[in-house]
Formats: structure tokens, sequence, C-alpha cells
């Protein structure tokens, strides 16, 4: 178990979370400068946080009421940093040697050994770090961090540097450290598609605070606020009141589309009626379809950007006001309608598919 | 002949102790001024950088000063019945204070260009600060320690206008090279100046060998890296058949 309550202070930023983690994957997910990578330096001890609490299993590696601050060589973390820095003048199996003390010669070459096979770097150990290429150099920092058997491992953006094909294979090594690392891990990204696939737990980081700590299947489905489900790739979003509330069924009104639309609010507790709440829209989740009915908008398709898997097409709606509302759709590729630009379409938000958003 | 040779004795037992004494306090305040980020930062550095910039008679004459019979040194020494001016000890201390600032200043820009991200690594994996120090950002800032080492060594053999101050000229206890080159032309003496100055000739051009030497790129360094992508390939293909 890992508890974590920091506050550190600097001009124009604060950094203020608490979180627990307990031998899963957490992901911390956010946008450059929201105090991710700070967080994992004050786990691991580099960096003094002005007040707070870090307690990694049965240890207490800083707390500010009594003054206990453990330097980061008897914090027994393992870190893995953005551009891994290893060490230029040590091979590979050095490298990875380097954290393993009070051993003997021999039960350190076969640690080395068992890591070098796990990570798949046979035949690697006498290179150094130029010589390899940066997915190897990744593995060589993370059996590094992985060779002092530490309680916790943290990885701060493993992947930023790395070419798709290489990050995939590298990803699918991550997946597979569970099968011989049981410690926590904890994952620093803003790739939230990387974040999902990884780990089981997300936190939401913005601007120093944490927006929302979830497990990752709840936080796609319903985010608390309109940041994180920008954050967690929601396109489309509609201010409006909620109108009725019966059988699990929410009806919205938005006014500026002058429109009703039916919510299947999923487990969401707390709604009343004349609430003003934000309603979400995934752009995968619109349908185009051929007649007006509920749930259905009519859009003039303006744009369209081709992606490899799919079509996004973009949709002016008239407002009441002068101004224009556009929605972003994706349709899958194949699948995808024969679309043509400037003429009107209906599209249809399926009620299971949209989300609330209370604040 | 013995005559002749003496200085070169004592500037090389002076060098030699000099350099250590120089390697040990020149890297000690490197690495605590790369590290320092307090509001008199400049001012250290201004001080340790001074000997560098102040004409050498005027620093001999502070440290004959400080070092006299009236100065804080002096008195301290006196304590112990000792003084050093005018004795050997004072050509070591002339010539540390003259060549520190050269292996400071060169180790310290060394130090800073060494990844901090790298000694953090070092500290995670259980190294403490003494390992840091010699088991990462040495062997890192290696070519920029050297350079400094070679550096303040020439400086303290070379060096002339704080020794006489402080140590003056006493043939046999304190006349190191450029002091008795000196006076040997003063005195006319030119075949003990031409012997002296070949003799530091070619003690300038080995070190400056040396360093070329020790510089010297090792073949690892030169970013010879194999093609890795297809062993990647082989390597996926294999994991799959056999799940570990």
């Amino acid at each position: 178990m890992l508890k974590v309550e920091i506050n550190r202070t600097l001009p124009g930023f604060k950094l203020d979370i608490a979180f627990s983690v307990n031998g899963e994957v957490l992901g911390i997910l956010g946008p450059s400068g929201s105090g991710k990578t700070m967080t994992l330096l004050c786990i691991a001890g580099l960096l003094h946080p002005d007040s707070g609490f870090i307690q990694l299993n049965d240890r207490v590696l800083f707390d500010s009421t009594k003054k206990l601050n453990l330097p980061p060589k008897d914090r027994n973390v393992g870190f893995v940093f953005q551009n891994y820095a290893l060490f230029p003048h040590l091979s590979a199996g050095k490298n990875i040697a380097y954290g393993i003390r009070n051993r003997s010669p021999e039960e350190v070459n076969r640690r080395v050994h068992v890591l070098i096979e796990n990570m798949g770097l046979e035949g690697l150990q006498n290179r150094y770090p130029q010589q390899l290429s940066a997915g190897q150099q990744q593995r060589v920092a993370v059996a590094r961090a992985l060779a002092p058997e530490p309680d916790i491992l943290l990885l701060d953006e493993p992947f930023s540097a790395l070419d798709s094909l290489t990050k995939e294979q590298l990803e699918m090594q991550i997946l597979d450290l569970r099968q011989f690392y049981k410690g926590h891990i904890i994952l620093v990204t803003h790739d939230l598609a990387e974040a999902y696939r990884l780990s089981s737990r997300i936190a939401v980081y913005d601007a120093g605070k944490i927006a929302q700590y979830d497990l990752k299947e709840k936080l796609i489905s319903s985010p608390v606020n309109q940041k994180v489900a920008r954050i967690t790739r929601f396109r489309n979003f509609m201010d409006g009141v909620i109108t009725d509330i019966k059988d699990k069924q929410v009806w919205v009104t938005v006014p500026e589309l002058g429109t009703n639309v039916k919510v299947a609010a999923n487990g969401h507790k707390n709604l009343a009626i004349n609430q003003s709440i934000t309603i979400g829209v995934r752009s995968e989740h619109i349908q185009a379809v051929t007649a007006p009915g509920q749930n259905t908008l009519q859009g003039t398709l303006s744009s369209v950007v081709e992606n490899l898997t799919s079509i996004n097409c973009y949709f002016n709606l008239k407002t009441n006001k002068d101004s224009c509302y556009r929605i972003e759709a994706a349709f899958p590729r194949g699948a995808a309608p024969t679309l043509t630009d400037g003429l009107n379409y209906y599209l249809y938000l399926p009620p299971e598919q949209i989300v609330i958003i209370t604040n | 002949m013995n005559d002749y040779l003496s200085p070169l004795w004592i500037s090389l037992k002076t060098v030699l102790v000099t350099t250590a004494i120089t390697f040990v306090l020149g890297i000690a305040a490197a690495r605590w001024m790369s590290r320092y980020t307090g509001k008199i930062k400049p001012i250290i550095d201004g001080i340790f950088i001074l000997p560098l910039v102040l004409p050498p008679t005027v620093v001999g004459f502070g440290l004959l000063l400080f070092m006299g019979k009236h100065g804080w040194g002096g008195k301290f020494l006196a304590l112990f019945n000792t003084s050093i001016v005018f004795s050997w000890p004072a050509t070591v201390i002339a010539a540390a204070v003259m060549s520190f600032p050269l292996m400071y200043m060169t180790t310290k820009g060394a130090f800073e260009q060494v990844d901090t991200n790298i000694e953090d690594a070092a500290r995670t994996l259980g190294a403490g600060e003494w390992r840091v120090l010699y088991s990462v950002t040495l062997p890192m800032a290696w070519p920029g320690v050297l350079a400094g080492t070679i550096l303040s060594f020439a400086r303290a053999l070379g060096e002339f206008g704080a020794t006489l101050m402080v140590a003056g000229n006493i043939p046999g206890r304190t006349t190191t090279i450029p002091v008795a080159i000196y006076f040997a032309i003063v005195d006319g003496n030119m075949k003990q100046a031409n012997i002296l100055m070949i003799i530091v000739l070619c003690i300038a051009l080995a070190s400056l060998a040396l360093l070329a030497y020790l510089k010297k790129p090792k073949p690892r360094e030169r970013g010879l890296i194999a093609n890795p992508v297809p062993s990647d390939i082989l390597h996926a293909g294999r994991k799959i058949d056999s799940p570990p």
C-alpha cells in the first residue's frame, strides 16, 4: 500500500494531491505541467514537499509533522526517468547491477542475468547505452530500476520518446512485468489510450490537483467534470436543464438547440429536475440516420478529416442564437456513410452513450 | 650541479603536493557550488575565482599579511610555535591559491554538464552522496576534471609572483624553478637559466601530451549503434513462441 499526501507551492503553481495505490498499476494522466512528474519525484525523495505524508507499505517515507524525510537511497523506490538516465560510462549489465547491494558477485550476476532474460536483453549486457536503441535503453532502465527489488516502480512517461512500433512492444513488456514484479506501479503519461491499456486505476491531474481518481472503466464512462471529460476524449458538450426523470431515463432540454434529449442515467444519483447540467457525447458514438426522430439533430456537413481507422465529420447545427454549434462525429472507415459537404444530415445520439456531467 | 638542480626538486615537490591539494579542494568546492543555489552564490563564486584575476603579487602580498606575524593565520600558527612564511610550505600555499581557480572553474563546468537525472537515478538505486560522486559524477565529468588538474598543475609549476612574496628566494629551501630562472638571469648565470628553461619546457610538453592521451575518445564513445530493429523484431517473435 502506498499512501501519498503532498503539498508543494511554487510561484504560480500549487501541487495538492492525495491518493493511495495497492498492488496495482496506477496511471497518472494529465497535460504537461500538471504536476505528474513532481509527484513521482516527491515519492522517490528527489523533491521535498512543503508538507504532507508518504507511506510505502509499513514504512513512512515522509512526514512533515514529524520532520521525517527519508533520503532517496533508503526509500527502496524504483524510478524510470523519461530520458532513461542510464549511466553512459557503464555497460548495460553494470547499469543493471548498480543498485544490487550486499550480495556476493555470483548472486549479483545471477540477478542481472534473470533481469536481462525477463526484459529480453540477451546478448546486450556488454554494450554501452550509446550503442543501444531507444527501446533497448528503456528496457535496461526498467531492469536497472527493478534490480534492487523495489517496493514500488515509478515510470515517468516511459514511452514518450519512442516510435509507435517500439512503443507497442514495450507496452507489452510492461504488461508482462506483472508476472515477475509484484510491487505497486505508477505510470505517468499524457496519453489516455496508453494509461487505459496499462493501468487499472487512473488519476486525472489538472493544474496540480486530482480532478478524478477512479477505476479506468468508471473514468471513461462517467467523468466528473468537463475537464476530465475533455482529457478522456469527449468531444461534444451541450449545456442543458433536466426536465424529467423516470425509470432511469433522464430528459434534458438543450435550450441553445431547442431540443429535448433522452439520456440513460446509468448509476447517476443526486439528479434533480430543473438542475443545470452538461451532457457529453464521444464523436464515435454519434450515428448518421436517414430520418428525424428522438435524440436526432439536424446538421450541415462542414468539413471532413480522414484518419487511419475512422473518418471525422464536422457538422454545423442551427442554434436559436446567431452562433453556430459544431458537432464532431467519427465514423469507422468502411462503415462510413457517403456524405457530401454542405448537405443536411440527421445525427442520432444514443441515450446510453450520453454522459451527464453535473458540475 | 646539485645546486643547479635543487630548484627542480623543490618545484616538483611543491607542484605535486599543490596539485593533490587543489584536486581535492577544487572537486569539493565545485561539487558544493554546482548544487548550491543560495543568494550569495555569485559572491562565493567570485571569491573562489579572485586569485585568477588579481595580479599574483597582490595575492602574494595578501597571503603575506594573512600569514605574517600580525595576520590571523600567522597568529593561529603561532599557537603551535610555527610560522610558515619564507619556508617551503609557503611555496605550496602560494601555488595552491593561484592554481585553485583553474581547477575549480573547469571542474564546476564539467559537473554542471552532468545530467542531474543520472545522479538522481543513482540515488534511487541506493547510492549515498559519496558513491554518487565517485561512481557517477566524477567518471562522467572526467575529461573536465582532468583538464582542470593539468591546467592547475601547469599554473602551479609556473607560479612566480605570489611565491616570491610569501616564500622568498632561499636557495635549497624555497627557490622554485621560475624564481631560480629569474635570479639566475639577474645574476648573469645563463647556464643555469638555460638548463632550467629546458626542463620546464619538457615538463610542460609532457603534461600536454598526457592530457591529449588521456582525453582521447575511447572507441565506444564514437556512437557505434548496431542496427537494433531486426533483433527487436526477432525478439518479439520468439517471445510469442515461448511464453515465459
